[in-house]
């Protein structure tokens, strides 16, 4: 193809840009929808996947209950308790247990930063922080061993504790006090997303050291143990033996699901996943849909365009135009198109995926924005939405240009 | 320069199939002015079309300057048309997104002809047609008459043997016509051959010879 033609196909494309400005508008809409429409929707079940973790990862709760079925003559309605001992009785009995640690909490008024305040302080161990998704902030640190072994003062505070204490300072190094005994605060608790909690979430809470709990309060039984299973397919075993042997030692029916509470988030975690799967297919399809409609708008668009030229086709092969200049103009005009819209949807969506996620999100439960406003920019969306209607594209702006071109020419003139 | 030997042309539409040439035999010479005239619907389109290699028959040899032209390929009768014919059609058949001079320099695009002489050729021939100053104007800013001549032009581009013209008059009034007309004779005195589908006589007085069509046979 010789350049002064190639020339003559700009200057022709240039002049009709008013007629092609629907259809190239047409694509940078259906491009910008899409990918908005999936970023959005990758970005909401992408907040659900996180803020369930908040909670705590690959994690099983036990706590008191009540019997509900009598038990080798006892009769129902026992109360069942758990006791710190609990903890090394099931650690050695159940090899498949990973991580275990005490949980016991109580209202305290705690004072620290010249303000007072009236929070839940909890008593646990030291991979507690760990199994709950809990990271300090840079310059603090989670309890650890030698705390718990030599019952410190330390207390670990969640960021809004930290924020209602020590508003303009570092709270790490300061002291507050819980019930008039002095804790050191060696850590803030990093933000993070959270969607089920017991007892407030963690933002509020303060915690200390199991054994320094067992010393300002009188609480000799457990609130709760958290245990992590070395691996997430044993929840359903973990759980098993742990009411067989708390069954056994407290005596109720291992088989009664209100002796003992469990909270098994692993279970509760596979469950959440098929139904963000669910709304992931469900947003595949919506997807699929929008891009079919988008597909046959657009290409019905183009067809039209390039219908209404069979004339303009006979005129230049009636002035000589081989089959190739015809082709070439309309595949050149149609990449060209098809780019340009292209180019504008991505970039426009890119941007507004960009700047959303530049808005400060509050990590409360409460704000459904915690969720709408993390989208996520998918590429593998990006490329399936460029080949198929790439190709659909194609083919509507090259197959009735090349028909025309097989034309006689005498049939392209008649063409109204 | 044209030998056409039992030309027939038949048009199918489902069912019914139409002869819209039958048995045509024709021969011209080089620099001939000849009208082709006759009713509505008598085949003198068609048998211009074919002359012009816009159309193929049905069956019957057609020699263009001594090169059998039935067998070609749909792209070896545009380089026919190109270089060898230039048209001139009734509504002009102008591109309505080139300009004038664009208009006049596309069939040279397609040939390749260097800048240079592209650029001389279009301007020698719009000061012919007097439309120089008309260059960057489109066919919808210009008159009817101004539109032919340009058409013209543009079938002039590369220095064709014949020139065929479909009811040039037809879409202009008769004093614009006679001006297209004196353009064409002038055409014949430079030696080209001229064929012309018309159905007015007083256009038809311009050429020298006539041949009269109906139903699709020479009379």
């Amino acid at each position: 193809m010789r350049t002064p033609l190639l020339r003559y196909f700009a200057k022709e494309y240039r002049k009709r840009k008013k007629k092609t400005a629907l259809i190239t508008f047409a694509i940078t809409w259906g491009t910008l929808s899409l990918l908005l429409l999936m970023s959005f929707g990758r970005g909401l079940t992408n907040s659900f996947r996180i803020s369930f973790k908040g909670l705590g990862d690959n994690l099983i709760m036990i706590y008191r209950g009540q019997t509900s079925k009598d038990y080798h003559g006892l009769p129902k309605g026992r109360r069942i308790m758990i006791y710190p001992r609990d903890i090394s009785l099931l650690s050695a009995l159940i090899p498949e247990i990973e991580l275990i640690s005490p949980e016991s909490n109580d209202y305290f008024t705690i004072t620290g930063g010249g303000r007072e305040t009236n929070r839940n302080v909890c008593g646990v161990g030291p991979s507690f922080g760990g199994m709950r998704s809990m990271i300090a902030e840079s310059g603090g640190r989670f309890i650890n061993e030698d705390d718990e072994r030599s019952a410190r003062r330390v207390a670990f505070i969640g960021w809004n504790m930290a924020k209602n204490l020590f508003p303009a300072e570092n709270p790490v190094g300061r002291t507050i006090v819980i019930t008039r005994v002095p804790f050191t605060v060696i850590g803030v608790m990093k933000k993070k997303l959270q969607s089920s909690a017991y007892q407030g979430f963690d933002a509020d809470h303060a915690y200390i050291p199991y054994s320094t709990f067992s010393r300002i309060d009188s609480q000799l039984y457990l609130d709760r143990i958290h245990i992590q299973p070395k691996r997430r397919e044993d929840n359903k075993l973990v759980e098993r033996r742990i009411r067989e042997i708390l069954g056994r030692k407290y005596r109720f029916d291992p088989k009664d699901d209100y002796a003992l509470g469990v909270w098994n988030t692993i279970e509760q975690a596979e469950v959440a996943g098929k139904a963000f799967k669910g709304i992931e297919i469900f947003l595949a399809l919506i997807g699929g849909l929008t891009l079919l409609i988008g597909a046959v708008g657009v290409t019905n668009l183009m067809y039209a365009l390039v219908k209404e030229r069979t004339r303009e086709i006979g005129i230049k092969m009636a002035l000589g135009a081989r089959r190739r200049h015809i082709i070439i103009q309309f595949l050149l005009e149609t990449v060209f198109i098809f780019s340009k819209g292209t180019f504008w949807g991505t970039a426009i969506a890119y941007t507004i995926v960009r700047l959303t996620r530049l808005i400060p999100i509050s990590y409360e439960i409460s704000g459904i924005q915690t969720y709408l406003l993390r989208p996520v920019f998918s590429l593998d969306i990006l490329i399936i939405f460029l080949v198929v209607l790439g190709i659909l594209v194609f083919l509507s702006g090259i197959f009735p240009a090349a028909r025309a071109s097989r034309l006689n020419p005498v049939e392209a003139l008649r063409y109204e | 320069m044209i030998e056409m030997e039992n030309i027939n042309k038949v048009y199918k539409m489902g069912e019914v199939s139409l002869d819209a040439l039958k048995e045509v035999s024709l021969s011209i010479e080089p620099g001939e002015f000849i009208s082709i005239m006759g009713p509505s619907g008598s085949g003198k389109s068609t048998l211009l079309n074919i002359i012009g290699c816009l159309d193929t028959p049905t069956s019957g040899s057609y020699f263009l300057e001594e090169k059998n032209v039935a067998g070609l390929s749909l792209d070896q009768l545009s380089a026919v048309r190109n270089r060898k014919i230039g048209f001139v059609f009734q509504n002009f058949n102008l591109l309505p997104y080139a300009t004038t001079y664009e208009n006049v320099e596309l069939p040279m695009l397609f040939n390749g002809k260097s800048g240079k002489k592209r650029r001389q050729r279009v301007i020698e021939l719009l000061e012919m047609v007097g439309l120089v100053n008309r260059q960057l104007h489109r066919p919808s800013e210009l008159s009817g008459g101004e539109q032919q001549r340009v058409a013209i032009a543009r079938a002039l581009a590369n220095d064709p043997a014949m020139i065929l013209a479909d009811e040039p008059t037809g879409n202009l009034d008769s004093k614009t016509g006679v001006e297209i007309m004196g353009l064409f004779v002038r055409l014949q005195q430079q030696g080209r051959t001229i064929l012309m589908v018309t159905h007015d006589t007083n256009i038809a007085a311009y050429s020298q010879r006539t041949i009269n069509l109906l139903d699709g046979r020479i009379i």
